[in-house]
């Protein structure tokens, strides 16, 4: 498109980035490295680089006039259209383009990515024909997809298909048919909005994961640099061409050079190496290195490759496939020697695995911001009469959630394909596919047409192109991603400090959000303290940005147990105006000893209070988790309180039986 | 009709300096990428927005294309304009305010981001796209009210056309793309739940606002309220001599804004203050160079001083920050003012 790319800001003018920017280029010179992720922080040019990527992409030979970008060279690979002329005696035409970059918004739905009936020819002519999808447009270029981690469960499952086997196979609308469909994968997010599923994860060559620069006069050079855009950017652009054709060639130099370059045993092996200490799954690490250290190598146009370049492929291809070691050899109190590259953190299928020590080592990897979070005193607003200072405590023992992972079928509506929104006769959520089956009357106009199309020659049209009948309806499939909303209510009081019960809960709570993760779920963190309770964390699936909240967040003070609960409580209202469709679990986890009075009553009445009108309200589903140890002289305040709530009852205690997660789904997830 | 047609005058609401501030620098350079206004219910803010549109300069657009496409600049044009200047069409020019344009709340994806046109579907039996939302923003504003609200899917294909400035449909059978360049303005009351920070992002600036404490100023409010109910045409017009006054002003600072120059010293400010506060990426510090030299324009100024700098960061990272537990969102502005005053022997040594 004409407009797109010219407006689009230079790749070489792009500030710093310097990984991002190589991993980009290797993936240019050699397609089958296959694709990258750039995960990163808001405004740090993910967007920017890639789509600047299109244009110094090198050009390839093509079927000219072919919907699938057909190899005339590869006889196999051709679509069967260009085979039936092979066949024929015809020579194909040629002609050679840039490698495409094909976008794929988020609002896609399914029959435009895998292609459709064409409903014009199906009209007219009688007869079906298909329409090629972005699947097609992708064959032999770049699928690229922004805020990668927010797209549609199911359509990821239709790309990760075809990818997989580099062939689109459709079957729909009475039409069969089957393309190649080879395409490098390149993907963005910001973390904070999400992780991505471990299966799409791997399809990525690479990962890279980049951050805002830190240097005072490279930001001064970026801003320039974007004022400058701002300002003009055709003379910008224009001053810029002589970089970008620079590049652009230096690229075909080394595609062409590539099949030269060698790789010593040696080095084969230290790939491997490297792959083994990251406890890589599969092969598929090692032999993408193998790839990217070549390229390195005669990207930096040398023939033979280094140790060099196998470390720096390493550090591109390992980061989103470091795995913690196997159970085994694992011991929690021993600190694994790192693999020479990756940062391990944030890795969601290590997060689901492994146990003890990972908390340990979140914390230190992120330790810069931490220093000053750490001996975090008191806001201004905390109460002066009670002497204790806060402490921050470290985020307990995450227990194992392998268990709950049987329940993910029971999550319904969310596996591809069966999800059918049967229960709520809401017709919000993203519009995916089209059934057959009539339940909701969200009619779905294009799959209706398409189903229509083809008889219209014989049907009795009026005023109309298109007469639709009763058979022809297809209805909308729509998807939320919102399964449950976990709304904890933390209680962060002096109480919590003792005996480190709240090291105990951070540990739980942390379990309880990875689990909510795989769910998909939605989950919102009160903390109260003090004088007051607070909306730690908005409603999110952002597990990262709860677990980092969770590690720094101070206890101490008094307990204000019935504005926590309050607030929880609104937090679930206020959704319901979003999505009447949640179905929300609020989780209080205190002792029950409160002390503050929200209006002026006594505390512990008040908390009642609203304990009583939360029972009222059978949307939503309640549990306490009582911290009170037992042995000692206990109050029983807690378990009053979940009587009182309708609450399910749980003793911090349970929670070290790895069971508590299981019962509170069974319990009160249906 | 008559009274849908008028809207409260900008200039007669009252109070809320920071708010209208934010709202007129938007409409002196459409690059600072939008404004998001938090503040409890009842604060103007929706009236201020919806106003605004009386304020905004005129631009050049071809007359019937959908997306208001700019006659002078072939690169932004949608296709069907490119084709019809290759083909060697004389296209119709026409000038027009800017456009608020309102995103509902409860507004389904399809009308956001616009589908398949049913009737000419049902009619010739051929696939046609029909503009959304988004196509009619093109070059606008568009405003959300209550954005916090908006549905999750359809913040992600706003999020998606916000990025690039381009919407890409693949929909319901549908291929298509077109220009959606817009000022994103949304409203919304915090205790009604947060906005996903990669929104927050997506808004150049950001500004809270609160009911007014002043006691006289209040009931200003009330009796001017209470006189535009009663004759709207005629307060209108009380007004329009300010209205006009305003409007000549935000013309000249858009004059203004091509000549105003940042000293490196500034730059480096900038720089320093995006860095010690922590902030995410650098949309950051593109936004507080944008706002600060608008800043300058609208005083008359050429050359960017540090209390542009200063009120473009409250602006520009307000929602920008990294949040702590138990801190209100918001910019420390002490410590801005810190990182300003410390500056002074810093900048000399660096440049």
């Amino acid at each position: 498109m004409d407009w797109t790319k010219r407006q689009i800001f230079p790749f070489s003018a792009i500030v710093g980035q310097e990984k991002m920017k190589l991993a980009l280029i290797l993936n240019a010179i050699c397609p089958s490295i296959g694709g990258v992720l750039i995960r990163g922080e808001k405004g740090t040019a993910k967007s920017t680089a890639v789509r600047a990527l299109a244009a110094l992409l090198p050009e390839i030979e093509v079927v000219s006039g072919c919907p699938f970008n057909c190899d005339p060279h590869e006889y196999e690979g051709l679509c069967p259209e260009c085979k039936a002329k092979v066949h024929k005696g015809a020579v194909l035409p040629t002609t050679t383009r840039k490698i495409g970059l094909i976008d794929l918004p988020l609002g896609v739905t399914e029959d435009r990515v895998v292609g459709s009936l064409d409903i014009e020819y199906a009209v007219k002519e009688g007869k079906r024909r298909l329409t090629h999808g972005l699947l097609a447009a992708a064959h032999r270029g770049i699928l690229y997809i922004d805020e990668v981690n927010l797209l549609n469960d199911h359509i990821v499952d239709v790309i990760l298909d075809a990818a997989g086997m580099g062939l689109n196979i459709i079957e729909r609308e009475g039409i069969s048919y089957a393309h190649r469909a080879e395409f490098i994968l390149i993907g963005t997010m910001n973390p904070e909005e999400g992780e991505l599923r471990p299966q799409l994860l791997d399809r990525f060559g690479m990962c890279i994961e980049i951050e805002g620069i830190q240097d005072s006069d490279e930001r001064i050079r970026l801003i320039k640099l974007r004022e400058c855009f701002d300002k003009n950017s055709t003379d910008f652009i224009r001053y810029y061409q002589k970089h970008e054709n620079n590049l652009s060639q230096e690229i075909m130099r080394a595609r062409k050079r590539l099949a030269g370059v060698k790789i010593s045993d040696e080095m084969v092996q230290l790939c491997s190496e490297l792959a083994l200490n990251a406890f890589v799954a599969g092969h598929r690490a090692d032999i993408i290195m193998r790839k990217t250290a070549l390229c390195i190598a005669c990207y930096e146009g040398r023939e033979e490759v280094t140790e060099k370049d196998v470390k720096e492929a390493a550090d591109l291809v390992l980061l989103h496939r470091v795995r913690m070691p196997p159970p085994p050899q694992h011991r929690p109190e021993e600190k694994e020697e790192e693999p020479p590259s990756p940062p391990e953190e944030k890795e969601p299928e290590k997060e689901e695995e492994e146990t003890e020590n990972q908390n340990q080592q979140k914390s230190e990897a992120r330790d810069e911001e931490e220093g000053d979070k750490k001996d975090k005193e008191e806001p201004e607003r905390g109460i002066s009469d009670i002497p204790m200072l806060d402490t921050v405590f470290p985020v307990g023992y995450a227990f194992k959630v392998r268990k709950i992972q049987t329940e993910r079928d029971r999550s319904l509506r969310k596996g591809s394909g069966r999800r059918s929104r049967t229960r709520t006769s809401s017709k919000a959520g993203r519009y995916i596919m089209s059934t057959m089956q009539r339940k909701t009357d969200d009619l779905a106009l294009d799959a209706t047409i398409r189903a229509a199309a083809p008889y219209q020659i014989h049907r009795r049209r009026k005023d109309v192109a298109i007469a639709i009948e009763e058979t022809d309806i297809r209805e909308k499939i729509r998807e939320k991603r919102i399964g449950n909303f976990i709304v904890f209510v933390l209680d962060a009081s002096g109480s919590m400090g003792a005996d480190k019960r709240m090291i105990e809960t951070k540990g739980a709570i942390l379990s309880l959000l990875l689990d909510a993760y795989q769910k998909r779920d939605k989950v919102a963190l009160v903390a109260f303290k003090g004088d007051r309770a607070e909306i730690l964390l908005p409603p999110t699936s952002s597990i990262e940005l709860a677990h980092k909240l969770l590690e720094e967040l101070p206890t101490g003070g008094k307990t204000p147990l019935c504005h926590g609960i309050t607030l929880g409580y609104q937090i679930i209202q206020s959704y319901f105006h979003k999505d009447p469709n949640i179905y929300p679990l609020l989780i209080l986890i205190s002792d029950g000893k409160a002390n503050v009075s929200q209006y002026g009553g006594k505390p512990m009445s008040e908390a009642m209070e609203i304990a009583d009108m939360i029972k009222d309200d059978p949307r939503v589903n309640t549990a306490v988790v009582d911290v009170e140890k037992s042995g000692m002289i206990s109050f029983g305040l807690a378990h009053q309180l979940s009587i009182r709530m309708g609450a399910g009852y749980f003793k911090i205690e349970d929670l070290k039986a790895d069971t508590l997660v299981n019962v509170l789904r069974e319990d009160l997830l249906k | 009709m008559e009274h849908k047609n008028t809207t409260y005058p900008f200039t007669a609401i009252v109070g809320q300096e920071k708010m209208k501030n934010a709202l007129i620098l938007n409409a002196i350079n459409p690059k600072l990428g939008g404004v998001l206004i938090r503040g409890e219910k009842g604060t103007a803010k929706s009236t201020a927005v919806r106003s605004l549109a009386a304020l905004l300069p005129e631009i050049e657009v071809i007359a019937d294309c959908k997306f208001g496409c700019n006659p002078n600049e072939r690169a932004g044009m949608c296709q069907e304009c490119v084709n019809r200047l290759e083909h060697g069409e004389e296209l119709p020019v026409e000038k027009r305010r800017i456009r608020v344009v309102e995103l509902p709340v409860g507004s389904t994806e399809d009308r956001v981001v616009g589908t398949l046109d049913i009737e000419h579907a049902i009619k010739k039996g051929e696939k046609r796209f029909e503009p959304g939302v988004l196509a009619q923003a093109n070059r606008g504003i568009l405003y959300v009210d209550e954005v916090n609200l908006l549905d999750d899917h359809t913040v992600d294909v706003l999020l998606d056309s916000a990025a690039m400035g381009v919407n890409t449909v693949e929909r319901e059978g549908v291929s298509y793309s077109h220009p959606a360049e817009f000022i994103l303005i949304g409203t919304m009351n915090p205790e009604e739940g947060e906005l996903r920070p990669q929104l927050l992002d997506r808004f150049g600036l950001c500004v809270h606002i609160e009911g007014i404490a002043d006691l006289e100023q209040r009931v200003e409010v009330v009796k001017r309220r209470a006189s535009y109910d009663e004759d709207p045409a005629g307060f209108q017009k009380t007004w329009e001599e300010e209205e006009e006054k305003l409007r000549e002003a935000v013309i000249q600072a858009k004059e203004l804004l091509n000549k105003v120059t940042i000293s490196d010293d500034m730059l480096y400010l900038i720089a320093r203050i995006a860095i010690d506060m922590n902030v995410d990426g650098h949309r950051a510090d593109i936004m507080m160079m944008k706002a600060s030299k608008t800043l300058a324009a609208l005083n008359g100024r050429r050359e960017v001083l540090e209390e542009d700098v200063q009120s473009a960061a409250d602006m520009a990272l307000q929602h920008r920050m990294r949040r702590k537990p138990f801190q209100k969102p918001g910019v420390e502005e002490e410590k801005i003012a810190g990182i300003i005053s410390h500056n002074h022997p810093h900048s000399h040594e660096h440049y």
